[in-house]
């Protein structure tokens, strides 16, 4: 086992297995999480339980409720996303998390560990077994990519002869080894936050809090920063818990998602289901500027609740996994004789499932639409009448 | 100018720079802590106790609205017990550092105050104690603004100093006071402020070139 381990958290909370000390962060490629998972017990890491906060207000004013009966599990080696617009909540319930906020309600537990009340003390102990992440990066300008680095090392009481060999092996992980002497002012968004990646990760935490890591960072480089995080998720087993107010995040590399409006939880589940099958409004929202399709302006506003003599009626169709890539529209036109009006259309994919949808016009009278509606129930594919046109 | 003059000019310039570094010193050893606490003592900070920060922050304020030269007087009975004398560039220590120590507090509280919040969260995430946060991140993120407030406060300890000639402290100002003023040699009143000067000269310069280089901010890849 590395020496560093004696630096990691006490047992009671985040221990540092030995399987995962040694093949963490080798040279050689580290398992895939599904080839670890017959031996592993799949336990929830982090759940909040009916969590408040509320905020006292100041002189004068009202107190606020950031957070409101909140329910939320993570399960060890997962990604979980927390998605909502700017004063959702989300940036406080990351925060319960590590005790960096205190829930005013409810009970906070990791690895089945109430720590809901544990004092300031108990907490920082806690802390050094979970990493974390900024928008903002939250680099050191005075300490040098290397210190930077080392800095929760030293914090763990690691002796020095603990510290370089861990940083250059951080380094190397995050693809920065050339730049351990250089200071973030230096750097790029993207190199600053892989260097608060490596920093996140310096104390071989089981968690990472990512709190909208992505956000100030350009597409291309939120692409490559997302990827890292995906493979510090697989090839290190560490689980993680984001926020953002970004789908693309959710749809990149998430296997769970909730969705936080006005300090609730509103909808929460499988990432594929959640985005493919929106049921709240705030989701849908979010959902349709990427994986739904919005209709071209003049059809959205030509829609109609009822149907018109010599109308046709609008369909959506939600083409999942196995059926995403068939011929579906030529088949109905030679099956059922009926020609379909593509009005909208896209192929998309959510984490590695793609996913489609195809808005169609389809008349309304006569026996045209009830055949495509068989034709594409027969087919296992999911509809929506969104309306209909003239 | 006569080399008895010049004598005296060098032993005032020596008995300057002692007091000045003597009273820089102590009173950074004194201010740096005082200044911390300030910039972190305020309700929901770090080592929050906002009645001690309140008391202290009192206890600056009053220091550094009375006029030197009425403080200098006022505390002869501290001065005596401290350097057992009031009289003297020994004794003309104690008033300069007692002049000092708040001023450069106020000057680390703001510089500490600059520091970006998000550091000393991070920090936190990473499970520092108050203290490591202080030295490890405060202090060092504050250095360069630090290095700039104690370059402006030894440069008032220079003008300052000029007025312990009051409790017989010595130095220049004391000496261009009774030889260019009393005993009308212009020719000395202007070595003394030349010699001041380059003096001041040479702090504000060493003081803006270290912080710029400990400064890794401005920095451009």
């Amino acid at each position: 086992m590395s020496a560093l381990a004696s630096t990691a958290p006490p047992a009671h909370l985040f221990s540092v297995t030995p399987d995962r000390a040694v093949s963490a962060l080798s040279a050689s490629p580290a398992p895939a999480i599904s080839d670890r998972a017959p031996t592993r017990k799949i336990r929830t890491l982090v759940a909040l339980e009916g969590v408040g906060k509320v905020f006292a207000g100041r002189r004068g004013q009202s107190p606020v409720a950031a957070l409101e009966d909140i329910d939320l599990n993570v399960a060890d080696g997962e990604i979980l996303g927390v998605i909502g617009r700017s004063g959702a909540g989300k940036s406080t319930l990351i925060r319960l998390v590590n005790g960096l906020e205190q829930a005013t309600s409810g009970r906070v537990l990791l690895d089945g560990v109430d720590v809901t009340a544990q004092p300031e003390s108990a907490w920082r102990q806690a802390r050094r077994g979970i990493g974390m992440i900024f928008q903002h990066f939250n680099l050191l300008s005075s300490r040098t990519v290397f210190d930077n680095v080392a800095l929760p090392l030293e914090i763990a009481g690691a002796s020095r002869g603990e510290v370089a060999p861990r940083v250059k092996e951080l380094l190397a992980l995050v693809d920065l080894s050339d730049k351990a002497g250089r200071y973030p002012a230096e750097l790029s968004g993207g190199q600053k936050q892989r260097v608060g990646i490596a920093r996140a990760l310096a104390t071989r935490p089981r968690l990472l809090l990512c709190d909208e890591a992505t956000s100030a960072l350009d597409p291309e480089t939120t692409r490559s920063i997302l990827a890292l995080l995906a493979r510090v998720n697989r090839e290190l087993g560490v689980t993680i818990l984001l926020i953002t107010h970004e789908i693309p995040v959710i749809k990149e590399i998430c296997h769970q998602v909730a969705v936080i409006e006005g300090g609730r939880i509103v909808e929460q589940g499988d990432v594929f289901e959640v985005l493919t099958r929106p049921a709240h409004p705030a989701t849908r929202a979010l959902v349709s500027s990427v994986v739904g399709v919005e209709l071209p302006k003049s059809v959205a506003d030509s829609l109609l609740p009822m149907p018109v003599p010599g109308g046709r009626t609008v369909l959506r169709i939600s083409f999942t996994s196995e059926n995403a890539t068939a011929p579906v529209v030529s088949r109905i036109s030679t099956v059922v004789g009926v020609d379909l009006n593509i009005l909208a259309g896209r192929i998309d994919s959510i984490g590695e499932r793609p996913f489609g949808v195809l808005v169609v016009a389809v008349p309304s009278h006569g026996p045209a639409l009830a055949a495509v509606q068989a034709s594409l129930r027969s087919l296992a594919l999911e509809t929506e009448q969104l309306g209909h046109v003239a | 100018m006569s080399p008895e003059i010049i004598r005296l000019i060098a032993q005032a310039t020596l008995d300057t720079l002692a007091m000045v570094a003597a009273a820089a010193g102590l009173g950074t050893l004194l201010g740096l802590p005082i200044g911390v606490f300030l910039a972190t003592s305020r309700t929901g900070e770090l080592l929050a106790a906002p009645r001690l920060n309140l008391g202290l922050g009192m206890l600056v304020n009053v220091t550094r609205s009375t006029p030197f030269i009425i403080l200098v007087v006022a505390i002869i009975p501290f001065t005596r017990l401290i350097a057992g004398t009031s009289i003297g560039t020994g004794a003309a220590i104690v008033p300069l550092t007692v002049a000092a120590t708040p001023f450069i507090a106020r000057l680390v509280e703001g510089a500490i105050r600059e520091v970006d919040h998000g550091l000393v969260e991070a920090a936190r995430a990473m499970g520092a104690t108050p203290l490591a946060i202080v030295r490890k991140v405060l202090i060092p993120e504050a250095l360069p603004a630090i290095v700039l407030g104690l370059t402006l406060a030894i440069v008032s300890l220079l003008g300052f100093s000029a007025m312990v000639g009051a409790v017989g402290g010595g130095g220049l100002g004391d000496l261009g006071i009774r030889y260019g003023y009393q005993r009308f040699m212009p020719d000395v009143m202007l070595v003394v402020v030349a010699v001041l000067v380059i003096l001041v000269q040479a702090v504000q310069t060493v003081g803006d070139r270290l912080a710029r280089r400990l400064n890794k901010r401005l920095r451009t890849a």
